[in-house]
């Protein structure tokens, strides 16, 4: 489906959020059928002196924070990488990582493999509305030999996203190693927060425009089960941030692997569980039967 | 059972039948369905307006004997947590409800054994001595079914003198789902059968008041027996005409006896929509923000809801079940020029009031809900006293002396006596 830059402007313009989800819908099961993914994640935090605690559901073990030095970083890798047991260990924003090299005088390669020869496999995030050199630090990630998890969105710069929109599909066109984008933004004004229809509209007009990433991407504690489940039937594939805990106190039903298996479903799409590094754990309807089975 | 050939019927203005509805509510894509609701509510609504009205949610009392096991809200006879609201504070309520604007009190409560009839005759006069204008949006049918019962007259004549104290409309609450299967499994039942719920708000309906009409759907039931709550709804309003709109809402489980989850997002967004195209009858359809979040209470508007509800100022209930959003005026009406319509006010009549009134005047903005009372409060109204407890613990409470005022404590169930009492 090819859509005009007319075309796209009226969308954008439009308040008819079906038509456009319905559009985006139609260019997220080209590429990815009726499959949604997601995956479990462990945040451990950035802080050394923070518990590491990764649960065994865990598809990727995340630091989360800005790290103070360049050696705090390279330790806390080490730290999370000895405790992953095989789950692929993830971290930092790519934009605090920017400042940290300037900060110590070390280029970001360097303390990219830096990282790598620690332990680390992916870069957290990129948001590319806090990058210095978008284009320059995402191909360092690739060079230094490691992954980046998806490109993100730190604040909306106003209620028209086209141009962040735009300039993601750009920044992809020139270094190809984007997997996925997370359009919705992860800072927002809790004042005047965003609306149901911009998130929408958002992510849909993110598919259409971004249409050489793989996966559009939403975040499931962030935004709520809610809203990332409308997400997914207006272009989003890929749901990021499911607790790996497997907390059943409130009962089988509402644990965070059943929640969210149950908001797939009903979304009108299967469910398949990935880790960090995109593999394939297994479909989430054999792994709910076995665990039913042994429980 | 070609969907095409239903859309088109449904785009056609055509009613829909029972089968055609399910297929439907099954089937349909989500966005197709949310095409056809918002297709529905432009035929019914050219103009663009989403409604919304200034009122505030009060329950009078927590203390039940219907025990519906879906419920989080309810207290029993005898509770150290169970409170009853004074007239005055009521009338504090409702002075702070005209001062942000607002011109109704949306009253509704537990089945309380010792509140008789003439409690809320005396409550209903009272206010509207004091209040002349203000307007009593009260009693749900399984509430006037227990006044019935507690006092022995026919539902026509509770009504009735409900009416001549000052009742102006009947909120729809206590619906559940429409289905008496259902209702045995929820254990309200006995607080009132699909029958009896639909024969109250014949006689509201035939008394001259409008009543709105409300579906709690994500327990226990079926797809066909959402459909035949639907069904039921647009049944009576063939024959009265009496209901201004509909509000759906999911099961809110946290806290409750029956436990569980809750459907989700979109599962609301297709139930509202499958209501908007089978309720045909109904001009207007609410958006539940109170349970859904403000961002798919404002995706409600595309699919068939042209009204955001009320701009609560107080909420219990469904906070007692886990979940607690607001939204004050401000908030609604950005969230209704967002999706690109036009916001007005409303009375319970959907009648337009004007424009926003923050817009005309300054109105302290509102972060947080109310709740009935500050947590910790556990006094007992004074004119309890003047009316007869049914309940042992209520009668029991009556006799005690309130520290306060060295008069007799007039405790329906509230508070538990002094161990001196014993
Ligand atoms: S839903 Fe109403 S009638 Fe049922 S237990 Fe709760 S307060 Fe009582």
């Amino acid at each position: 489906m090819t859509i005009t830059e007319q075309e796209l402007t009226s969308l954008a313009a439009s308040h008819d959020i079906i038509s456009l989800g319905a559009i985006a819908d139609g260019l997220r099961r080209q590429r990815h059928g009726t499959n949604a993914t997601f995956v479990r994640v462990a945040e451990i935090a950035a802080d050394p002196s923070a518990p590491i605690a990764i649960a065994p559901a865990a598809g990727e073990a995340r630091i989360v924070g800005a790290p103070p030095t360049r050696a705090a970083a390279a330790d806390r890798v080490a730290q999370v990488a000895a405790s992953a047991n095989g789950v692929a260990v993830s971290g930092f924003s790519l934009a605090d990582l920017e400042e940290l090299a300037a900060r110590e005088g070390v280029t970001l390669r360097a303390l990219l493999e830096q990282l790598r020869a620690a332990g680390l496999e992916i870069v957290s995030e990129a948001p590319i509305d806090r990058l210095r050199d978008a284009r320059r630090s995402i191909e360092e990630v690739n060079i230094a030999g490691l992954a980046l998890a998806r490109v993100t969105i730190h604040q909306p710069q106003s209620t028209d996203p086209m141009s962040q929109l735009k300039t993601v599909a750009e920044l992809q066109r020139a270094v190809a190693v984007i997997r996925a984008f997370a359009p919705l933004p992860r800072r927002v004004n809790p004042a005047v927060p965003t609306t149901g229809y911009e998130d929408i509209r958002r992510v849909a007009l993110a598919r259409i425009v971004a249409d050489n990433v793989p996966s559009i991407q939403v975040d499931w504690s962030l935004y709520g089960p809610k809203l990332a489940q409308v997400a997914l039937t207006v272009g989003a594939d890929d749901v990021d941030g499911v607790s790996a805990d497997d907390d059943v106190s409130q009962g089988y039903r509402r644990s965070p692997l059943e929640e969210i298996r149950r908001n797939i479903h009903a979304a009108g799409y299967e469910p398949v569980q990935r880790t960090g590094r995109w593999d394939v754990l297994r479909a989430v309807d054999e792994l709910t039967t076995q665990d039913e089975r042994s429980r | 059972m070609d969907l095409e050939a239903i859309a088109s019927k449904a785009l056609a203005g055509a009613r829909i039948d029972r089968a055609e509805a399910l297929e439907l509510y099954r089937r349909a894509p989500t966005p197709r369905l949310g095409r056809l609701a918002d297709h529905v509510r432009a035929h019914k609504h050219p103009d663009r307006i989403v409604t919304y009205i200034v009122d505030r949610n009060v329950n009078y009392t927590n203390i039940c004997v219907a025990k519906c096991n879906f419920c989080a809200f309810y207290r029993s006879v005898g509770s150290s947590e169970g409170y009853v609201l004074g007239f005055e504070e009521l009338f504090r309520k409702i002075d702070e409800t005209i001062a942000v604007g607002g011109a109704q009190l949306l009253l509704q409560g537990g089945h309380n054994p010792d509140l008789p009839l003439a409690w809320y005759e005396d409550l209903f006069r009272a206010v509207k001595q004091r209040y002349p204008a203000f307007k009593l949006h009260a009693l749900s049918p399984p509430e006037v079914i227990h006044l019935s019962r507690l006092s022995q007259l026919p539902v026509p004549a509770v009504i009735d003198r409900l009416i001549a104290a000052g009742l102006d409309s009947v909120p729809g609450g206590g619906a559940e789902i429409l289905v008496d299967r259902v209702r045995r499994l929820l254990h309200c039942y006995g607080k009132a059968t699909a029958d009896e719920w639909l024969a109250v708000m014949r006689h509201a309906h035939r008394a001259g008041l409008r009543t709105t009409a409300t579906m709690m759907y994500g327990t226990v039931e079926t797809d066909e027996e959402r459909i035949e709550h639907l069904l039921r709804l647009r049944e009576l309003q063939d024959e009265t005409g009496g209901f201004t709109a509909f509000i759906t809402w999911s099961y809110q489980p946290a806290n409750t006896e029956l436990g569980g989850t809750e459907a989700t997002g979109v599962d609301y967004l297709r139930t509202l929509a499958i209501a908007r195209i089978v309720l045909d009858n109904f001009d207007n359809l609410q958006a539940s923000w109170v349970t859904q979040g403000g961002k798919v209470g404002q995706l409600s508007l595309a699919y068939g809801a042209n009204d955001m509800g009320s701009v609560m100022i107080e909420e219990n209930v469904v906070r007692a079940a886990g979940a607690s959003y607001c939204m004050d005026e401000v908030e609604i009406v950005r969230n209704v020029e967002d999706a690109g319509f036009i916001p007005k006010r409303r009375n319970m009549h959907y009648e337009i009031l004007g424009d926003p009134i923050f817009r005309d005047r300054d109105v302290p903005r509102m972060l947080e809900l109310a709740t009935a009372r500050a947590a910790g409060d556990t006094h007992v109204p004074d004119e309890l006293a003047d009316y007869e407890a049914r309940s042992r613990a209520g009668k029991q409470l009556r006799v005690i002396p309130n520290p306060e005022t060295a008069a007799p404590r007039t405790c329906s169930a509230g508070t538990p006596p002094p161990r001196s009492a014993h």
